[in-house]
């Protein structure tokens, strides 16, 4: 089984909580994968850090990857490939680039640019937004020739983001089409195209909503997706 | 309406002049160009000014971007090593060389045209640095015509004309949200859609040095992919006698790029 996550936005207590319900699992949790947002304009976003950096004995190394979150701090230091936190601050305004700032040092903004863009395990894509951008939201609102061309741009059948923070599957069945191409020399007759059954798979969010975290644990031998979430804190004992 | 479309001219004068022509002679009545005025070839301040002085609809290519930004993209501009050390040459030579006026008028120009249910870019709706092969992947090329909001979409970039055709295209997805109970089911169909990539006047690759470009029945909605001769040997003589690089004249007498290809042509350069 697999553990997937996102958005832990530097709440602490939010992930120790999933930690928690992970351990409580009657299934053994063999892989661990954070798809991003582990940081946020937060104070505690370097507690997150030091917390993933360093697990309990027992407790799997997780596997990490980079989020929206991290690509603003990678501009803010001037170390992305964007040249100024342009999109962080049209978004939250300048209070939080400085919060953010102030939230996540130099030391450990290098760390984050040696994670990884996103993990492709067996057939399945694991990344913070899509195989565009990290800023890429997939929602059961996108267009679904949209999803597919994320799915087709890396051959994965399956693709499991976190940019929206919503749980959510969206299973692409039986899709076919008709195509021809016809070139100065040559003309192909029309061939029709289809795709194997296809998902793509939104794993929620750890931090973003005080009290309440969402993750999803997958099969990777059956394909079984279960949603969970966490509540913590005030509102601790309706976990389901 | 009968209209044409060209891309590619790269400061070939003598083939866009040839080609204007043929389109004289095809009786179109609006002319359209995606872009790449300028590069590789000896006379970008030239042709700017010929597709000006014709009030030309023009898209951005890839290299009008670069001419005006300067080369900041990632190592996406090119399909290869090979192109990318052979492109900045031609870049730094372009630079010099063309006039602020110029200059001015790339940096003005659009990346995308619209006309009723036509769309016209120089790349993809993505990036003027994508490249829409023939090849690509049946769905992720309608996703793209979709993307532009059109039924057909006009491209270049690649040097290579051709016409696909994506047609009876279906997709049943199945929604499921813990929140809500149930499934959702939805079935999408998308009506005909057409990529129409009208190859490249000033720098043909497609194994013949002549030029070549698109001409479209707006009524009709036939198209005929137009190859068009011209006085090749005197662009490649320019070519050297200006100071570019003799492997561009070389290339542009065979109609081929000679360079290995892009690994991912549909990589969305993020600068």
């Amino acid at each position: 089984m697999w553990a997937i996550l996102s958005g832990i936005e530097g709440n602490l207590a939010a992930y120790e909580a999933v930690l928690a319900d992970i351990k409580r699992q009657r299934v053994t949790v063999e892989e661990l994968y954070i798809l991003g947002d582990l940081v946020a304009a937060k104070p505690e976003s370097e507690k997150v850090i030091k917390r993933i950096q360093n697990p309990l004995s027992g407790e799997l190394q997780p596997q990490v990857c980079v989020g929206w979150w991290e690509e603003q701090c990678f501009a803010l230091h001037g170390l992305g490939s964007l040249a100024e936190p342009t999109e962080l601050i049209a978004r939250y305004g300048k209070q939080t680039a400085k919060l953010l700032w102030d939230s996540v040092s130099r030391e450990t903004v290098q760390w984050l640019r040696g994670l990884h863009f996103g993990f492709f395990e067996l057939d399945c894509l694991l990344i913070h937004g899509s195989s565009v951008s990290v800023s890429d939201e997939l929602t059961p609102q996108t267009p679904p020739w949209q999803m597919l061309d994320r799915l087709q741009r890396v051959q994965a059948n399956s693709l499991f983001c976190g940019r929206s923070g919503q749980v959510f599957e969206c299973q692409l069945q039986s899709a076919s089409i008709a195509t021809s191409v016809v070139t100065l020399d040559n003309k192909q007759p029309v061939q029709t195209v289809t795709t194997l059954q296809k998902r793509v798979v939104g794993v929620g969010n750890v931090g973003r909503e005080a009290g309440k975290a969402t993750y999803t644990l997958y099969n990777p031998k059956s394909a079984r997706l279960d949603f969970k979430t966490v509540f913590y804190g005030c509102q601790k004992g309706f976990g389901s | 309406m009968k209209i044409a479309v060209m891309s590619c001219i790269h400061g070939n004068y003598e083939a866009l002049n040839e080609v204007l022509i043929d389109i004289d002679r095809h009786s179109a009545e609006k002319i359209y160009c995606v872009g790449d005025l300028v590069g590789y070839g000896p006379y970008p301040n030239e042709v700017v000014k010929l597709i000006r002085s014709l009030d030309i609809p023009t898209a951005q290519g890839c290299w009008d971007e670069d001419i005006v930004e300067g080369l900041n993209a990632c190592e996406c501009s090119y399909p290869s090593l090979l192109a990318e050390k052979r492109g900045k040459l031609a870049h730094e030579w372009t630079n010099k060389e063309v006039h602020p006026e110029v200059r001015q008028y790339l940096a003005q120009l659009p990346h995308t045209l619209k006309e009723n249910n036509l769309c016209f870019v120089h790349g993809s709706p993505n990036s003027n640095h994508e490249y829409l092969l023939p090849e690509m992947d049946a769905f992720a090329a309608l996703e793209r015509v979709l993307a532009s909001n059109a039924d057909v979409l006009f491209c270049g970039h690649t040097h290579i004309p051709y016409v696909r055709t994506l047609d009876s295209a279906q997709l049943q997805v199945k929604v499921h949200q813990p929140q809500n109970k149930e499934e959702r089911s939805i079935s999408f169909n998308a009506p005909l859609k057409r990529i129409i990539n009208v190859g490249s006047v000033g720098e043909p690759r497609h194994g013949r040095p002549n030029a070549t470009y698109v001409v479209y029945d707006t009524e009709t909605e036939e198209v005929i992919l137009r190859e068009v001769e011209y006085d090749y040997k005197k662009t490649c003589q320019a070519i050297i006698d200006r100071g570019l690089p003799p492997i561009f004249a070389w290339r542009l007498a065979r109609g081929l790029e000679f360079a290995e290809k892009a690994d991912d042509p549909t990589h969305v350069c993020e600068r």
